[in-house]
């Protein structure tokens, strides 16, 4: 095939995938949801050259209540070299600025009902074609049924409407990626306990232990047999010194999920740090056999030398009189 | 003598400080994060046992070659989790990068006109 007529091949199919049938948006709409919403107060930050991901950004944090300009969030996410911002970094910048940001599953109804909530959405569009891919971060801020529109806060519009199916091909042409930006606490429409739970642990990864510890205790209040919320909770009672609450935490884990070698191993430390060594020897035994294999198992390894290694204590063990899983 | 002994003294300043710059306070010390025991619960999913500190340093280097401060590399680190780092790790250069739509897809279209024009394609008739 000449290279002419394989760049026109490759354009006409990415063209005609482009208008791919993609039903219009009253078709898709469940019954209860509303015809129409339109976020409106949501601010608008006109992108800069190439800046579409700090803009967008920006929108998100700000309707969430934090006060941050594009300028600001630009150092935290642009890469001169991309000319653009990749997800990940999106993601990590609006967990510096304390608000847990929620990556929804990649159906269109999530996008509706986090709307519903009054939360506005960042997604991430290709406008061109799949193989010619032109990548664009945009706020999804409402819809309209019976026009059927998208309404975005896009690039230097203010208002865009979009065509339905056509909004609905470039997003999932760009792989069906949006998140929100969610307040400590707050609990997403459509919240899956693992994919949220998995959240608030980036959020802890991040060092931003205030607002992981209020996410944490509302993913508690809504799946309180989640055995990784409960992890959670003891972890970040354990970076606050309180380790009776960490103690307890970890022992509501292992009745969960009794072979969860890492609340085994966390428990153990907690016992060390409290100069409960008998019983904390004991648990990270238990704790490197259940990790025998895993990706924990050198990391645990490791507590077990420590632990093993620590001085008979000269006090007495600081959590006596409770009860230790076997 | 008493220069000697204030040079002595800003140099150690200077070192520390740097020292300290460069080291990245674990989120936790002692107890295993939540996200590398649901990374580790996940099993498959990760490639067995991440290592961290060789993908953050992965990631640092390409930041860098790709043209960000150097004085923001670090914060940018710390927001990641070690799932995260890992796989900008592998796909920093390929992971999709929102930016400026415009310009390109003015070339986009320009490509489109010609090969409309030169009767290779046809999709303007239909609309």
């Amino acid at each position: 095939m000449r290279p002419g007529a394989a760049a026109a091949a490759i354009l006409a199919s990415a063209a005609l995938a482009g208008c791919a049938a993609s039903p219009p948006l009253a078709d898709g709409l469940a019954g209860h949801a509303p015809r129409s919403i339109e976020l409106s107060a949501t601010p608008f930050y006109p992108q800069e050259e190439y800046h579409c991901g700090p803009a967008a950004l920006a929108t998100i944090l700000r309707a969430s209540g934090v006060d941050v300009a594009p300028e600001t969030l630009a150092p935290e996410v642009f890469i001169p070299g991309r000319r653009g911002s990749l997800q990940v970094e999106l993601v990590g910048a609006a967990r510096r600025h304390g608000r847990l940001p929620y990556v929804l599953a990649t159906a269109a109804d999530e996008l509706v009902a986090e709307l519903a909530d009054g939360r506005p959405v960042l997604v991430l569009q290709n406008l061109g074609a799949a193989r010619l891919p032109v990548w664009h971060y945009a706020v999804l801020i409402g819809y309209d049924a019976e026009r059927n529109v998208a309404l975005l806060r896009s690039g230097r519009e203010q208002r865009l409407e979009m065509r339905w199916q056509r909004f609905a091909a470039t997003w999932h042409r760009g792989g069906r990626f949006a998140f929100t930006a969610l307040r400590p606490g707050e609990i997403p429409a459509h919240a899956d306990a693992t994919r949220y739970v998995e959240a608030v642990a980036g959020l802890e990864a991040a060092g931003k232990r205030r607002a992981a510890a209020a996410a944490y205790d509302a993913a508690i209040v809504r799946w309180p047999e989640e055995a990784h919320a409960w992890l959670g909770r003891g972890n970040m009672a354990y970076a606050d010194g309180d380790r009776v609450a960490a103690a307890d935490a970890y022992l509501r884990v292992i009745l969960l999920s009794p072979t969860d070698a890492a609340a085994r191993g966390n428990l153990a430390q907690v016992l060390a740090d409290a100069r409960c060594l008998a019983e904390s020897r004991r648990q990270i035994e238990r704790a490197a056999v259940l990790a025998a294999g895993s990706p924990l198992a050198a990391t645990i390894e490791d507590m077990r030398k420590k632990i093993g290694a620590l001085p008979e204590p000269e006090a007495a063990c600081a959590l006596e009189n409770r009860y230790w899983p076997d | 003598m008493r220069i000697e002994r204030f040079r002595r003294a800003c140099v150690a300043l200077v070192s520390l400080s740097l020292l300290s710059l460069g080291m990245q306070a674990p989120a936790m010390a002692g107890v295993i994060g939540t996200s590398e025991a649901m990374a580790a619960a996940r099993g498959g999913e990760t490639r067995g046992t991440i290592d961290a500190a060789l993908a953050r340093d992965d990631v640092r280097a390409k930041l860098a070659e790709l043209g960000v401060d150097a004085s923001a590399i670090e914060g940018r680190l710390a927001a990641l989790s070690e799932t995260e780092l890992q796989m900008l790790a592998d796909q920093i250069e390929q992971a999709p990068a929102g930016g400026d739509a415009l310009a390109v897809i003015g070339i986009v279209f320009v490509v489109l006109m010609i090969l409309e024009f030169t009767g290779v394609i046809d999709i303007f008739k239909k609309a």
